[in-house]
């Protein structure tokens, strides 16, 4: 996976009726946008490392605003 | 088969000083029930949504308690690279639901015995079509029925 700072992370939800996820990249600490991950949480603004796993993809920001 | 090929959910880690609080409202937001606590990026323990009861709710421990006041420690991991096989033996022996995968000391995954039962079911399932195919139709050449 590679993403940028503003992109955000969707996670599909696991069970039938679960909602997917998502969050906003703050800092990227791999090597050429791979992960670890700083992400930031919906409105709470908690702040969490992030590996991101097969259920997980990218929305890049230049994507989100078009 | 290797380890990291079977995780299939993204781990989420949070630092042994964020709060039982910050856990509980990381756990909502992200739909997770377990979280790892790093330090740097080595796992040191895990916190899940039944520790936060169990261990802060039942004994009314405050929200702003820290993490690593509730979570259990050490962390069972297994390599990243390791056979499969070896993460059931660690089960087993360990009789925990969560490993924590790791790469030269650094977390990348979670490896939850749910979701192993998950692929089990479906490998199950695809062995026995065969076997079912003979036993409704009767005959040993009958087609296999196609996956829907």
């Amino acid at each position: 996976m590679r993403a940028a700072v503003g992109d955000r992370i969707i996670i599909k939800g696991h069970r039938i009726g679960e909602p997917d996820r998502d969050c906003e990249v703050i800092e990227v600490h791999g090597q050429d946008g791979g992960p670890p991950y700083v992400v930031r949480w919906g409105d709470s603004g908690h702040e969490t490392l992030f590996f991101p796993g097969p259920d997980a993809s990218v929305q890049s920001k230049e994507h989100a605003h078009t | 088969m290797r380890t990291i090929e079977a995780v299939r959910r993204s781990g989420i880690g949070i630092t042994r000083e964020q709060t039982v609080q910050e856990a509980a409202s990381i756990m909502e937001h992200s739909g997770v029930g377990a979280l790892v606590v790093l330090e740097g990026t080595a796992p040191v323990g895990i916190v899940t949504d039944r520790d936060l009861v169990r261990r802060v709710l039942a004994h009314g421990q405050p929200s702003d308690a820290r993490v690593d006041s509730v979570m259990s420690s050490p962390v069972i991991t297994v390599g990243a690279d390791a056979d499969l096989h070896a993460a059931y033996a660690l089960f087993r022996t360990h009789g925990v639901r969560r490993l924590a995968v790791i790469r030269e000391g650094k977390f990348l995954g979670m490896l939850t015995v749910d979701d192993l039962l998950v692929d089990l079911a479906d490998d199950l399932t695809d062995l026995s079509r065969p076997i079912s195919a003979e036993i409704y139709h009767a005959h040993h050449n009958s087609t296999v029925p196609a996956v829907p």
